[in-house]
C-alpha cells in the first residue's frame, strides 16, 4: 500500500528557531537560536536533559507552542509543506497526521480512555476527511500486525486493556497510518522496561526503514538515541551543543556537556570510578544566563570569553560544535 | 544483617465481576544482606523486586516465609515489637518530590524525626538543631541555603538528598534504595549513586539497591550480590561482576542484550538472546515461569519448575535446568 | 559552630508566620475579584458584630408607614411594622451568621476528624466510623429538626448552629476520608510511618496541612450551606421564631405581607435575599483563593 521510497521522505531545515515563554519575569527563551537539518529518509535523536528545550522543539515542528510560549524567530521548513512556522487554523490541522505523525511521550496520555482505539482510529481518519475508511482500518490493523499484536484485538480495546509496551504501539500506529512520512517520537520509551525498549527501538528502526520515513527522536537517554539514531543532537539549556553521525559523537566528543554527560553513566564492566558526575546542575527556564554561554557553570574549560559571548555553532566537516574552547583547538 | 528465607506474598486484586484474582507476587525468595554489604535486585516492572525491597524495609507485610534481623528472628516478636527492628532500615523512594512534604520546609520536615529520636536517647533542642546540619552536610547539601526552603525550591537531586538525609536522621544501619535515581536527570544520578556509596563507607550502613539499570546497581553494590527476578521468583543470584560477565540463566541474558549499546564508544555483545514474544500466561503453569518466552526451552521446561541451586562448573546460584554461558553485554571498542 | 547557622526555633516560626499572612496578602491581591470578596466577607463579619450596637433592641416602627417600598428614607421600605428594612437586615444579620458559622465549625471540625482518623487507620476503624457516618447521614435531617422544634425554640443562634452542625457533618467526613485514603498512598506519609512518627503526628502535621486548603474550601462553603438551611428553614415556617433574622424576614414578607402579589412588599423580600446572595458571591470568590494559600510553591510565584 504505502510506497516505499525515500522521494516521499522530507527533509526538514529549522534555521534560527527561537521559542519563548511569558513569565512574570519576562519572555524567557526555551529554545534559542537552533538550527538543525533533518535529511530525508534519516533518523535523528536529540538528548537533552529538563530545561533543554527538546520538547519544545519537537512542538515547534508541529507549530504546536502553546500559550504563554510562542515561536519568536526562525522557520521550520518541511518539504512538501512549506515553512510551518507561518501555518495557522485548517492548513496547520492539516499538516498534522496527514505529512507529520506524532508519537506522544507516555503514549497512554494520548489515548482516549472512554473510546476503544479502533473508534479513535475513525475519529482520526473522519477528522481528515478520509473517505476509504475500511482501508484506513486495514492499513491500521497491518501495522499493528507488523510491530506483533493482533490488530483486530487492539482495535477493539479499551486503553486500560492495554500494557505500556502496547499502548506504544499503538500510539506509533496512529501517527503512521495517515500515511505521514515524516514521523517526531517524544520519549518513546520512559516507562517501559528494558525488553519492551529494546523491541520497540526494533520496530521503529524497521517501520523507519520499510516505509521510507525521516524521523525524529526526542529523549533523554542517549542509549536510545544510539541504538537508533543515525545522527545525534545535543540540546542544552535551550542551545544546540553538539551534532553529528551517532557513533562519531559518541566516539569522540568535543563539546565539554557530551563528554561530561557520556563520562557521568556508570558503565557495566571496567573500572567503576572511571565515571565521573558532573558538578552543577542543568538550567532551568528562569535561572539560564541571559548572555554568554549556558554551559559555564559546570564547565572546566571556561574561559573569560565564555562569560560574555553565546558560542556560535561551527561546522567541521559532518560535526557541528557551539563552544569556544573547541573553536580555539580546532584553529590552534 | 537481615536474611529472609521462602519469603511469599500474594496480592488479592478486588476484581469487580470476576470476584478476587490472586497474584503471586513472591514466590519463595531466600536473600541475605551483611552488615555494611550491599545487594542489588533487577528486572522488569512488576517482577516483585519493589515489593521485595518494601517488605524488608517494613512497610508491606507478608504472608510466608521468615525474616529475621540482626539474628531475631520476627515472627517472634509481636508487631509493636518488630517496629524498632525495621526502623533500622529505612527506604529511599523513586520519586524526590512526593517523598517530601510540599508544605513543609526541610527544617520541619528533618524536626520530626529527631525530635522523636531526642526524646529517645534524651537530647536536647539544641542537639536536633546540630543534627539536622550534620545530616545535610553528610549528603552534600549546605544546611544555610537549604533548611529554610520548601521542597519546590530545590532541584530533584537536592531533594532525593534531603530524603536521605531524612532517613539518616534514624541512624540507620541499612538504606533501600527502589529506583532512587531513575527520575533524576542523567548528569546528576552520578551524584547521588556517590553519595550512597560514600554512606556505605563512611557510616557502615549496608545498601539494596533495586533497579532496572544493571550498570548503577554495579555501581554502588559491585562487592555484593546481584539478584534477578523473574515474576516473584530470583532465577540467578551471584557476585554482580560474574553475574554481568557470565550470565547463566536465559532471561539473565535477555536482560542484559536489551541494554542499549552505546555504538562508536562501545561493541555490541556477541551473543545477544532475545526473549520470544509470548501471549498472557496463566498465573500458575506447571514448569518454569520463563519457558513460554524462553529461545532455549526444552521439553523439562514446560512441566518441571526449576529452583535456585548451584550446579557443577557455574559459580553462581541460578533457576534453570540448562544453564549456558553466553556473552551478551557490550564491550568498549578498544578491547577488539 | 553549626548552632549559628540555624535560626532560633522560636524567631523562625514568628518569620514563617508573618511570611504566611504576607504571602496570603499578595495570593489575595493577584485577583481583584478576590479582594472584592474579602472585602464582602469583612462587610459581613463587620456587620454581624457590630451592626446591631448601631440600632436599640426594638426597633422602632411607624405605623404611619407599614410596608412601604423603597424610597430616599427607607432604603429597601419597611416592614408591616413599619420598621426600616435595612435595619432589619443589620440587625438580623448577627444570628444567621452566628449561627451559620457555628455550624461551619463543628461541621469541619467533626467530620474532618473522623474523616482523617478513619482514612488513614483503614480496618477496624474505618469500618466502625463510617457505619456510624451512614446511620448518621440516613436521619432525615428535616423531619427530625420537625420534631425538635416541637420541644425545643431556637432561640440561640448557637443552639441552632449546634443542631445543624450535628446534623451535617457526614458529608464532610466522607468527602475527607475519600482524600485521606489517596493522600496516605504518597511518598512522603509512607515514609513518615517508616520513620515510626506517631499517627498522631501524620494526621496533624502531615496530612491535614496537605489537606489544608481542602478543608479551608468546605468550612466557607459550610457556611453558605448553613445560611441556606436556616434561612429555608425559617422561610418554610417550620420553626418558631423568637428573634428577627433573614428567615423570618423572607416568610413574613411572602406570607404576611404578601409579597407575591403586591409591589409594595418587594423591597421587604428582596433586602434578605439581596443579602444573602451578596454573602455567598463574598465567599465563592474567596474560596478561589484557598489552593494558592496553602500551597507554598503557589502562594510565591
Amino acid at each position: 500500500m504505502a510506497q516505499a521510497t525515500t522521494g516521499q521522505a522530507p527533509g526538514v531545515r529549522i534555521d534560527g528557531l527561537s521559542v519563548v515563554y511569558k513569565t512574570p519575569a519576562g519572555e524567557l527563551p526555551a529554545v534559542r537560536d537552533v538550527s538543525l537539518t533533518l535529511e530525508p529518509g534519516s533518523i535523528t535523536g536529540i538528548v537533552g536533559e529538563s530545561g533543554s528545550g527538546k520538547s519544545t522543539l519537537a512542538l515547534s515542528l508541529l507549530n504546536a507552542v502553546q500559550p504563554p510560549g510562542r515561536i519568536s524567530t526562525g522557520s521550520v521548513e518541511i518539504d512538501g509543506l512549506g515553512d510551518v512556522v507561518g501555518f495557522e487554523g485548517e492548513r496547520l490541522r492539516k499538516a498534522r497526521g496527514a505529512h507529520i505523525g506524532y508519537v506522544f511521550q507516555a503514549a497512554q496520555n494520548s489515548l482516549n480512555p472512554l473510546k476503544t482505539v479502533g473508534k479513535q482510529l475513525l475519529d482520526l481518519g473522519r477528522s481528515h476527511g478520509v473517505e476509504d475508511l475500511r482501508g484506513l482500518v486495514r492499513e491500521a490493523r497491518e501495522l499493528l500486525g507488523r510491530m506483533g499484536l493482533d490488530g483486530a484485538r487492539v482495535l477493539d480495546s479499551y486503553q486500560h486493556e492495554l500494557s505500556g509496551g502496547m499502548r506504544q504501539r499503538v500510539g506509533i500506529m496512529l501517527a503512521l497510518v495517515l500515511n505521514a512520512h515524516l514521523v517526531v517520537l517524544d520519549e518513546p520509551t520512559t516507562a517501559l522496561d528494558m525488553i519492551t525498549q529494546a523491541n520497540i527501538l526494533k520496530i521503529v528502526r524497521e517501520v523507519h526503514a520499510e516505509r521510507g520515513l525521516t524521523t525524529l527522536v526526542i529523549t533523554h537517554d542517549i542509549g536510545v538515541v544510539a541504538e537508533v539514531a543515525d545522527r545525534l543532537a545535543v540540546m542544552y539549556g535551550g542551545r544546540l551543543v553538539e551534532q553529528g553521525p551517532t557513533r562519531q559523537v559518541l566516539g569522540d566528543p568535543r563539546h565539554p556537556y557530551t563528554k561530561g554527560l557520556i563520562k557521568a553513566i556508570p558503565r557495566l564492566i571496567g573500572d567503576i570510578d572511571e565515571a565521573r558526575a558532573l558538578p552543577g546542575r542543568p538550567p532551568t527556564l528562569a535561572s539560564a544566563p541571559k548572555e554568554g554561554c549556558v554551559f559555564r557553570e559546570r564547565c572546566a574549560l571556561r574561559m573569560d570569553i565564555c562569560d560574555t559571548d553565546d558560542p556560535a555553532a561551527l561546522a567541521h566537516g559532518p560535526r557541528i560544535v557551539a563552544c569556544h574552547a573547541v573553536k580555539v583547538k580546532e584553529h590552534a | 544483617m537481615i536474611t529472609g528465607n521462602g519469603i511469599v506474598k500474594t496480592f488479592k486484586q478486588r476484581g469487580s465481576v470476576l470476584g478476587g484474582r490472586e497474584v503471586r507476587a513472591l514466590r519463595g525468595v531466600d536473600f541475605s544482606i551483611a552488615k555494611g554489604g550491599a545487594a542489588s535486585f533487577i528486572g522488569e516492572s512488576g517482577c516483585g523486586k519493589t515489593t521485595l525491597g518494601r517488605i524488608i524495609a517494613g512497610l508491606e507485610t507478608y504472608d510466608g516465609g521468615e525474616i529475621a534481623i540482626d539474628g531475631v528472628p520476627m515472627s517472634s516478636l509481636t508487631p509493636k515489637q518488630r517496629q524498632p527492628h525495621f526502623r533500622k532500615i529505612q527506604l529511599i523512594h523513586q520519586d524526590p518530590y512526593s517523598a517530601l512534604n510540599p508544605t513543609r520546609t526541610i527544617h520541619q520536615t528533618l524536626r520530626a524525626p529527631l525530635a522523636l529520636r531526642a526524646k529517645q536517647t534524651g537530647r536536647s533542642r539544641t542537639w536536633m538543631d546540630e543534627r539536622a546540619a550534620e545530616v545535610l552536610s553528610l549528603v552534600g547539601l549546605d544546611p544555610a541555603t537549604v533548611l529554610a526552603r520548601y521542597p519546590h525550591q530545590l532541584s530533584g537531586g537536592m531533594r532525593q538528598r534531603v530524603v536521605i538525609a531524612r532517613a539518616l536522621t534514624v541512624d540507620p544501619e541499612m538504606l533501600v534504595a527502589d529506583e532512587a535515581v531513575s527520575m533524576i536527570d542523567v548528569s546528576l544520578r552520578l551524584g547521588i549513586l556517590a553519595l550512597l556509596k560514600d554512606l556505605r563507607e563512611r557510616l557502615g550502613v549496608s545498601v539494596l539497591f533495586i533497579t532496572h539499570d544493571v550498570a548503577t546497581a554495579r555501581y554502588i553494590g559491585g562487592d555484593g550480590d546481584l539478584y534477578v527476578i523473574y515474576r516473584g521468583q530470583v532465577v540467578e543470584r551471584g557476585p554482580v561482576d560474574t553475574v554481568i560477565a557470565d550470565p547463566v540463566h536465559p532471561y539473565t541474558q535477555s536482560l542484559l542484550s536489551a541494554i542499549p549499546v552505546l555504538h562508536g564508544l562501545e561493541q555490541p555483545g556477541e551473543q545477544p538472546v532475545v526473549p520470544l514474544e509470548a501471549l498472557e500466561a496463566g498465573q500458575d503453569d506447571a514448569g518454569c515461569l520463563f519457558a513460554p518466552r524462553c529461545p532455549f526451552r526444552g521439553e523439562r521446561c514446560e512441566t518441571e519448575r526449576p529452583l535456585l541451586r548451584l550446579t557443577e562448573g557455574v559459580p553462581q546460584e541460578h533457576a534453570c535446568f540448562y544453564p549456558e554461558r553466553r556473552s551478551v553485554i557490550a564491550r568498549p571498542m578498544s578491547e577488539v | 559552630m553549626s548552632a549559628t547557622l540555624i535560626p532560633e526555633a522560636t524567631s523562625a516560626t514568628a518569620t514563617m508566620r508573618r511570611n504566611f499572612w504576607q504571602g496570603v496578602w499578595r495570593v489575595m491581591k493577584r485577583k481583584p475579584s478576590r479582594m472584592a470578596g474579602v472585602v464582602i466577607i469583612v462587610g459581613f463579619a463587620f456587620m454581624g458584630v457590630f451592626g446591631p450596637m448601631f440600632f436599640p433592641d426594638h426597633l422602632p416602627g411607624n405605623a404611619n408607614a407599614i410596608t412601604q417600598p423603597p424610597s430616599w428614607e427607607h432604603w429597601f421600605g419597611t416592614d408591616p411594622q413599619g420598621r426600616d428594612v435595612l435595619a432589619l437586615v443589620i440587625t438580623g444579620s448577627r444570628y444567621v451568621l452566628l449561627c451559620a458559622t457555628v455550624t461551619a465549625i463543628i461541621t469541619v471540625v467533626l467530620g474532618t476528624t473522623l474523616g482523617l482518623f478513619s482514612g488513614f487507620k483503614r480496618g477496624r476503624w474505618d469500618t466502625v466510623l463510617m457505619r456510624i457516618t451512614d446511620m448518621k447521614l440516613t436521619i432525615p435531617g428535616l423531619p427530625l429538626l420537625l420534631v425538635l422544634a416541637t420541644v425545643w425554640k431556637f432561640g440561640s443562634p448557637i443552639q441552632m448552629g449546634l443542631v445543624l452542625g450535628l446534623l451535617g457533618w457526614g458529608g464532610v467526613a466522607r468527602a475527607v476520608r475519600a482524600q485521606t485514603l489517596s493522600l496516605r498512598e504518597r511518598g512522603f506519609i509512607e515514609a513518615a510511618r517508616g520513620l515510626g512518627l506517631s499517627t498522631s503526628h501524620i494526621v496533624g502535621r502531615e496530612l491535614l496541612p496537605s489537606m489544608a486548603p481542602y478543608i479551608a474550601m468546605n468550612m466557607l462553603i459550610s457556611v453558605t450551606g448553613a445560611v441556606y438551611a436556616q434561612v429555608g428553614l425559617f422561610f418554610l415556617g417550620v420553626l418558631p421564631y423568637e428573634s428577627d433574622n433573614w428567615g423570618v424576614m423572607l416568610n413574613l414578607a411572602v406570607f404576611q405581607a404578601g409579597a407575591m402579589i403586591q409591589p409594595n412588599a418587594l423591597g421587604y423580600l428582596m433586602a434578605p435575599l439581596l443579602a444573602i446572595l451578596l454573602l455567598t458571591l463574598g465567599i465563592v470568590l474567596v474560596v478561589d483563593a484557598m489552593d494558592e494559600i496553602f500551597n507554598p510553591r503557589l502562594r510565591e510565584e
